[in-house]
């Protein structure tokens, strides 16, 4: 932990379940259409899919991960971080399983909140038992008091 | 090194139920302009993150059609609210497979950066801390 101590927290050991994403190719067109993204070409998925398949996939909806833990997600939580490694292009009409761990809970100074929990989960992407993408991405939130 | 440049002219609010929905994201700042208000962010609802970051990735695929993306790395340092224009920016590397991107507001303010790098065939640099510290 850095700056202040929390001690009600015990993020990395927090169980989060198996998921699992089911990518369309009528979801892709619908988000691609909501970004103006080009248009797919082939079978091969927006690449923020990645990112979609890990969190929507999640066997536990991130604000309920945050609640879990105690955080203060209903206070206007928002993302501040991400890394995404692709091992493959997401493809449409797969199923992907998702994987997910918490890395790292820290509670750090904040301009906006004064005090800020930084939670930081890691997800594998696989399809058919190959991982397609690793992501990790950190919410942060306004610290309890 | 050159250049590559992507816009939005009106970020829209409806798209933002659908990306919350594909995202298992329930908080209320995304769908709720007074939820947003109430929590600070203004009258108007916050795009969700992974669009903004959805804008740089189209950047880049418009700038290099075809290619895959081998990683993504970014720090979304601001918030993009419904009816925002914004700007994508993109410098690439000498070696064509790196692009340094940020996505801008109209007043200029950045709100993400990130370093995105298409095929390759090797990992991302990265020293356990990524690209970029945190600066929030």
């Amino acid at each position: 932990m850095n700056g202040i101590d929390p001690p009600h927290m015990t993020g990395p050991g927090y169980v989060i379940p198996p998921g699992v994403f089911d990518l369309s190719a009528m979801l892709d067109d619908a988000i691609r259409s909501s970004c103006a993204a080009p248009v797919r070409g082939g079978v091969e998925a927006h690449p923020i899919f990645a990112f979609i398949a890990a969190l929507g996939g999640m066997g536990s909806r991130v604000g309920d991960v945050c609640r879990g833990l105690g955080l203060a997600f209903d206070s206007g939580a928002v993302l501040g971080r991400c890394r995404i490694d692709y091992d493959a292009p997401l493809t449409v009409d797969t199923r992907y399983d998702v994987v997910t761990s918490v890395v790292a809970l820290e509670r750090k100074s904040s301009r906006r909140f004064g005090a800020a929990d930084h939670l930081t989960l890691g997800m594998t992407v696989s399809a058919d038992g190959n991982r397609r993408a690793r992501v990790r991405l950190t919410t942060i939130m306004p610290a309890f008091t | 090194m050159t250049s590559s440049r992507w816009e939005i002219p009106s970020v829209p609010a409806e798209a933002m139920a659908l990306w919350c929905e594909a995202l298992g994201d329930d908080n209320a700042i995304h769908l709720d302009p007074a939820a947003a208000e109430a929590l600070g962010f203004g009258p108007r609802t916050v795009n969700p993150g992974p669009t903004n970051l959805a804008y740089l990735l189209n950047l880049v695929m418009e700038a290099q059609p075809g290619a895959q993306v081998r990683c993504v790395d970014a720090a979304l340092m601001g918030n993009v609210l419904a009816g925002d224009g914004v700007t994508a920016q993109g410098t690439w590397h000498e070696d064509g497979t790196t692009c340094d991107a940020e996505l801008a507001l109209e007043t200029g303010h950045v709100v993400l950066k990130a370093r995105i790098e298409i095929e390759n065939g090797r990992d991302c640099d990265d020293d356990g801390e990524g690209f970029f510290s945190q600066r929030l």
